[in-house]
């Protein structure tokens, strides 16, 4: 899985960001480097939303980071339209910044608890001067009551409530890419399938281009229109959401659906397609990484990493032994 | 707010009014003046016109400690305000910029702190000259790097938060970032801080004073009345004890008024956590049989008075359970789920925590078991897993101490057999080279591993029961599935009940028998897995189960969209509790609570789904 | 490699320290040669005897000889008395060193039992006694509580000495005696202190998972308290008791004057009345260094107690 290459991306002209290459890496004490995201690249057309999946170190919320500059990373560019993010610096970056707009997974931690809501979610506003008088509009737009909501503080406000606050703030700002990390995966089921259908409806009304980052597939499934999935700061596989759900050609991935109970697909006990636990990203394996853990592993995965390359139209696999129906 | 500080607040921060207006007003006060020799007969005790009495030169005591005031509170309050103004700025710079910056300032203060400030206080006072400006400044600069590293641990503990990062990601300068997201949430504990730092500057000069090293007389000091009221302390103890118990009660209110302030700052309380103990929560007397189950638990009620209100967090629950069987237990977050198992195993917080009903084990009803009785039954019939591993093993003690333990104390194995069997143990629940694994510790082992680990030691000591609440919740979906196997194959090989607690449906519907459904501390629906998820009754099981989204549903799939949010437990709706979020609901369900029907399985529900009741009626249209 | 790392870093704290001890009581105003010579002297006896102090050099090279001293143990002869300032910080060196082990003694071997008697039961009626007499206890500036305690020791009752020191070699039993009182004043406020410290994070560790998971393995409170609570609450209190010597120090100095003990602290004081710069400087520096060197062992116990700090 070790992907890297970028045969994926499509002509620069068709897409509103394009990821090429990126390298995020940072200090792990004693002169170790944690090697977060090492080479990922992948692009979305305007209105496309983009899924993004994978265990715990696997890099997905490091990319998010990564995107919007906080902090910028390591290595690659992030292209929106024609401006490229990573070399902009100081006044030039915060103008493009608001383009671009960031939800967090912990709802209670994304809000300042001293701040009321009305000023957490038109900060944005006041700081480039315009747009205050969209404040009661995305308020109402993410299901708040703006005369009621907007004079309390965040902790009389349930952690859905949260999250809807949240998206607001990003909101104001009318930027063109919204980066949810885990934007659902604090909730409770019930509030979970509301923020869900709620982020579909604005997404559709602010015409927003979206990147969903999750660790839970049924979820990224629900509301991506191709899905990348990782493995340790690298890329497995790139498909549109059903044909990968359906057709799985990554062992990890076929690992990864098998793995959830209940799953109602058409494949063999997880315990056979994976096996031990996750290497360490600080050292991680030669080759493919994910050949430590998969059970189709041959010496070649070891000694060179697997370019991705197409399976089928639009259905990319970074592997040396994909599964083909 | 006004409640949170308490009386101890207010009577302490009236004190330092009355002092401060004490200093202000002390020439406008109709007393003697501090100077004035033989204003009463000297050394007389506290009377009418001398309340503190009068000192060896006949002196008027109280006038000379309203005048000293002016000194402590002049220094306390200049000094801190000095200590504030330069280490406030220096705090928020390491604090907020990093790195280098932060490095260089923090070398700055270890060295700074190295200092024995008392010390160098009076070096600095005795070479430079006592005077109240440079007591001020001395004490003042000492208390930088204090400040700094206060200022400092508050900003970073706020500058990692997402709402800092969210303010970036909008485009916010640094210095808004600074003024508006962290100013705010620094100055509380700055607040605190300040008053506590006034307790110290004050007992600092007190102690410069009582050396002789502070303002010199004729001024008077605490610190220097004490020492002077050393001498007669034989036979006019009033002269020394009058300023000692003044500055005492001045210290105390600074200290308390900071420490309160403080308390606000800690963790925002939930307001639910018990405050005293609820009145019985129902008729103990038993209306049931006990059968022969492992496990038979008989309506079961969990009640403790917050600073809300009652909250009834389990609120009749009953179940039985045999070997060889799991019972899954399934809610959202508040539905009492945790906290019946607590329950069952006597395991709540404290006290303040009122239970009633009756757990069976083999017949045996534990809740009639002395705290001393029920540690044996806990760990060798009764074993436990919680949700996350890394929480659940003590960080200090390695992993074979801890794995013997239970074994040493139970079993009464010595220390190598129960060497021996911790490895044994760790090797049963898949871990490599568990001989290595006895030496280390939980810090060293990944999430996957720790679990593993905790499973082994709920099971060490041979549980009839094991209850695992959220066990995979904090894991990867892969490592997930090892572990939910492992119980599965452990639960075979030796025969044990299982009782998993989780909020998601499809694992309970992989892997467990039987299901109970809980909603504000009751059971909504109880019956065999198949029943529940094939033929459900309840509109909250069945809602739920529509709002999780299926691998198998089209991308875009619209979820079904429970209205509301979870209940306030300490504010339930009237009669059932789901209704006002219940696209089912009638009159009936507002004014009656619903009990637990049979048909098939368990439910309570007026109008079930599926049958003809509901299908045919028209919601209330909510 | 990690102690190797940290003993440069003492070093240079030690070398950071000593300068700037030693820099900024020689900046301060007031001319020793005015102190020996008196005030009447000639401008040139001054230069002449200011050569001969090396007082004319600058100050980085004065730091330096100063320095080389120091490590032979020469810390200069004192102005004053012309004693050597290292023979009279080494008679008095036992005397503080004494009194600041009984207070630590007497502090932590009462903030332990008392910190955990008030977390067992928090909110319980002997947790509000303790919480609230620590407390006093904390707003009690230790001269006063020294003066309290001889009142009611010394002055009422008559049973222990207000002032006197008996060093350990003529006679124990009157040693004890003499440092009871001292190391009770100045370790009572450390004592509140600590026990606050340890209450408030024994109270934490007892609501973590791993304790109520203890308890659901049967084990007996008392074990779960000791064995397994305790330690690892004692990472504040053990930073305490580093950073908290510097206070400590600084009470000694008000012990020593306020019991007539003839220790450091009083020597201080006494060479500051007389303008004996060099045994101030003597004493700051000893003061100083003491500090850092017992908070570098404070850091390598944190290690024992908490493995997560030894393999971080």
């Amino acid at each position: 899985m070790a992907g890297s290459g970028n045969a994926h991306l499509r002509p620069r002209d068709q897409v509103l960001l394009q990821v090429e290459d990126l390298v995020v890496e940072f200090p792990a004490g004693r002169g170790r480097t944690v090697r977060a995201v090492s080479g990922v690249s992948f692009d979305l057309a305007r209105g496309e939303t983009l899924g993004i999946v994978g265990e715990s170190g696997c890099g997905k919320s490091s990319t998010a980071r990564a995107l919007v500059q906080l902090p910028p990373p390591r290595g690659g560019s992030v292209r929106l339209d024609d401006v490229e993010l990573t070399t902009l610096r100081g006044e030039a970056l915060r103008r493009t910044r608001r383009r671009l707009q960031m939800i967090f997974q912990d709802p209670i931690s994304s809000l300042n608890p001293r701040r009321r809501v009305r000023d957490i979610v038109s900060e944005g506003t006041r700081v480039w001067g315009a747009g205050g008088d969209r404040v009661d509009e995305v308020l109402e737009a993410v299901g708040l009551d703006p005369a009621t909501a907007a004079v309390r503080r965040p902790h009389e406000f349930s952690g859905g409530q949260c999250q809807r606050i949240s998206i607001a703030r990003a909101l104001v700002l009318e930027p063109e890419v919204v980066i949810c990390d885990e934007p659902v995966s604090a909730l409770d089921v019930s509030v979970q399938a509301q923020i869900l259908g709620l982020l579909e409806d604005l997404k559709e009304r602010y015409r927003l281009t979206l990147v969903f980052i999750a660790h839970d597939l049924a979820v990224v499934k629900n509301v991506s229109d191709r899905i990348l999935v990782m493995y340790l700061g690298k890329m497995c596989e790139l498909a549109a959401s059903t044909e990968l759900i359906e057709r799985p050609a990554h062992p990890y991935t076929r690992a990864l659906l098998a793995s959830i109970p209940g799953s109602g697909l058409d494949l063999p006990p997880a315990d056979r397609l994976i096996k031990g636990e996750p290497p360490s990203p600080v050292d991680p394996p030669s080759g493919c990484r994910f050949r430590t853990r998969c059970p189709r592993a041959a010496s070649r995965c070891a000694e060179e990493e697997p370019e991705i390359r197409p399976l089928t139209g639009g259905h990319w696999v970074a592997c040396h032994f994909p599964e083909t129906a | 707010m006004r409640r949170r500080l308490g009386p101890g607040f207010w009577i302490a921060a009236c004190w330092i009014l009355l002092v401060l207006a004490g200093a202000l007003l002390a020439d406008l006060l109709p007393i003697a003046r501090y100077d004035e020799t033989l204003a009463g007969p000297p050394r007389s005790g506290p009377s009418a016109d001398h309340p503190f009495g009068t000192d060896g030169l006949g002196r008027d005591v109280f006038s000379r400690v309203v005048h000293g005031s002016r000194v402590s509170l002049g220094v306390g309050i200049g000094a801190v305000l000095l200590g504030l103004a330069i280490g406030g700025p220096l705090g928020i710079l390491a604090g907020y910029r990093r790195r280098a910056t932060d490095a260089i300032i923090m070398a700055f203060n270890d060295v700074a702190l190295a200092f024995p400030s008392l010390v160098f206080a009076l070096a600095v006072v005795a070479f430079a000259g006592a005077s109240l400006r440079n007591v001020l400044i001395v004490l003042g600069v000492l208390g930088v790097p204090a400040w700094t590293r206060l200022i400092r641990g508050a900003t970073l503990s706020f500058a990692d938060r997402e709402f800092v990062l969210a303010a970036r990601v909008l485009g916010v300068r640094d210095s808004r970032i600074l003024w508006r997201e962290i100013m705010p949430n620094v100055a509380v504990p700055a607040a605190s801080y300040a008053f506590i730092g006034m307790a110290v500057v004050v007992v600092a000069e007190g102690s410069l004073a009582f050396l002789g090293l502070s303002v010199q007389a004729p001024t008077p000091t605490w610190g220097g009345l004490i020492n002077e009221g050393r001498t007669l302390m034989d036979d006019a103890p009033h002269v020394v004890l009058a300023p000692s118990l003044v500055m005492f009660l001045t210290v105390l209110s600074f200290n308390l008024v900071g420490d309160r302030l403080r308390a606000l700052t800690d963790v925002r309380h939930s307001g639910l956590e018990p405050v005293r103990q609820a009145p019985p929560a129902a008729p103990a007397a038993p209306v049931h049989a006990v059968g022969d189950s492992l496990l038979q638990v008989e309506d079961l009620r969990t009640h403790f008075v917050t600073e809300r209100g009652l909250v009834k967090a389990v609120d009749g629950v009953s179940f039985t359970l045999e070997r060889g069987r799991t019972l899954a237990i399934v809610g959202e977050s508040g539905s009492g789920k945790s906290m019946l198992i607590r329950s069952i195993l006597g395991l709540l917080p404290g006290s303040g925590v009122d239970r009633s009903g009756n757990v069976y084990l083999d017949g045996d009803d534990l809740t009639r078991r002395t705290p001393e009785e029920m540690r044996h039954i806990l760990g060798p019939r009764l074993g436990t897993v919680f949700q996350d591993p890394m929480t659940a093993l003590n960080p200090v003690r390695t992993i074979g101490a801890q794995l013997a333990e239970p074994l040493r104390v139970h079993l009464g194995m010595n220390r190598k057999q129960a060497r021996e069997e911790a490895a044994r143990l760790l090797a049963q629940v898949g871990i490599p080279d568990p001989g290595r694994m006895l030496g280390r510790y939980p810090h060293q082992l990944s999430g996957g591993m720790r679990q593993r680990v905790t499973i082994a030691m709920a099971l060490s000591c041979g549980p009839d029961v094991l209850f695992a609440d959220e066990p995979t919740t904090a894991l990867d979906v892969t490592i997930q599935d090892q572990v939910l196997r492992l119980l599965h194959r452990l639960r075979e090989e030796r025969h044990m009940a299982v009782v998993l607690v989780s909020h998601d449906l499809a694992v309970v519907r992989e892997w467990a028998d039987e299901v109970i459904v809980m909603y504000a501390g009751k059971v909504v629906e109880r019956g065999p897995t198949a029943e529940i998820f094939g033929r459900t009754r309840m509109p909250y099981t069945e809602a739920l189960l529509q709002a999780a989204p299926r691998l198998t549903d089209p991308a875009h799939h619209r979820l079904r969209v429970i209205p509301g949010r979870p209940p306030d437990l300490v504010d339930l709706p009237s009669g059932c509790a789901f209704q006002p979020r219940c696209a089912h609901a009638r009159d009936r369900c507002v004014t009656e609570a619903p009990e637990l029907l049979e048909d098939g399985h368990l439910y309570a529900c007026w109008y079930p789904t599926g049958s003809p009741i509901s299908e045919g009626a028209e919601s209330r249209g909510r | 490699m990690i102690l190797l790392h940290r003993l440069v870093r003492l070093l240079v704290v030690l070398l950071v320290v000593t300068f700037l001890s030693y820099a900024l009581l020689g900046l301060l105003p007031g001319d020793p040669t005015t102190q020996i010579l008196g005030l009447s002297a000639t401008e040139e006896a001054r230069a002449q005897l200011r050569q001969e102090l090396g007082l004319d050099q600058p100050l980085l090279v004065r730091y330096a000889d100063w320095l080389g001293g120091l490590v032979t143990g020469d810390f200069g002869t004192s102005y004053i008395n012309q004693v050597p300032v290292a023979q009279e910080l080494a008679e008095r060196l036992p005397v503080t060193l004494e009194l600041l082990v009984a207070a630590q003694i007497v502090a932590l071997g009462l903030a332990v039992p008392v910190g955990v008697a008030a977390a067992r039961r928090a909110g319980g009626t002997l947790d509000q006694v303790l919480t609230a007499m620590s407390f006093a206890l904390l707003s009690t500036p230790v001269f006063v509580l020294g003066v309290l305690l001889i009142l009611v020791f010394a002055v009422t009752w008559q049973v222990l000495p207000a002032t006197g020191w008996t060093p350990i070699s003529v006679d124990l039993g009157w040693n004890i005696t003499s440092v009871l009182l001292p190391a009770i004043t100045l370790g009572a406020g450390q004592l509140a202190v600590y026990a606050r410290l340890l209450r408030t994070d024994l109270i934490a560790t007892l609501q973590e998972d791993y304790i109520t998971l203890a308890r659901a393995r049967g084990l007996s409170p008392r074990r779960i308290l000791w064995r397994h609570a305790l330690r690892p609450s004692t990472i504040s209190l053990i930073t305490a008791v580093g950073l908290n010597l510097g206070a400590l120090i600084g009470g000694t100095v008000i012990i020593e004057t306020l019991f007539g003990l003839p220790g450091i602290g009083r020597l201080i004081v006494d060479s500051i009345f007389s303008r004996d710069y060099l045994t101030v400087q003597g004493g700051v520096v000893l003061i100083s260094v003491g500090y850092v060197l017992v908070n570098f062992v404070v850091d390598l116990v944190y290690a024992a107690v908490d493995p997560r700090i030894r393999h971080a």
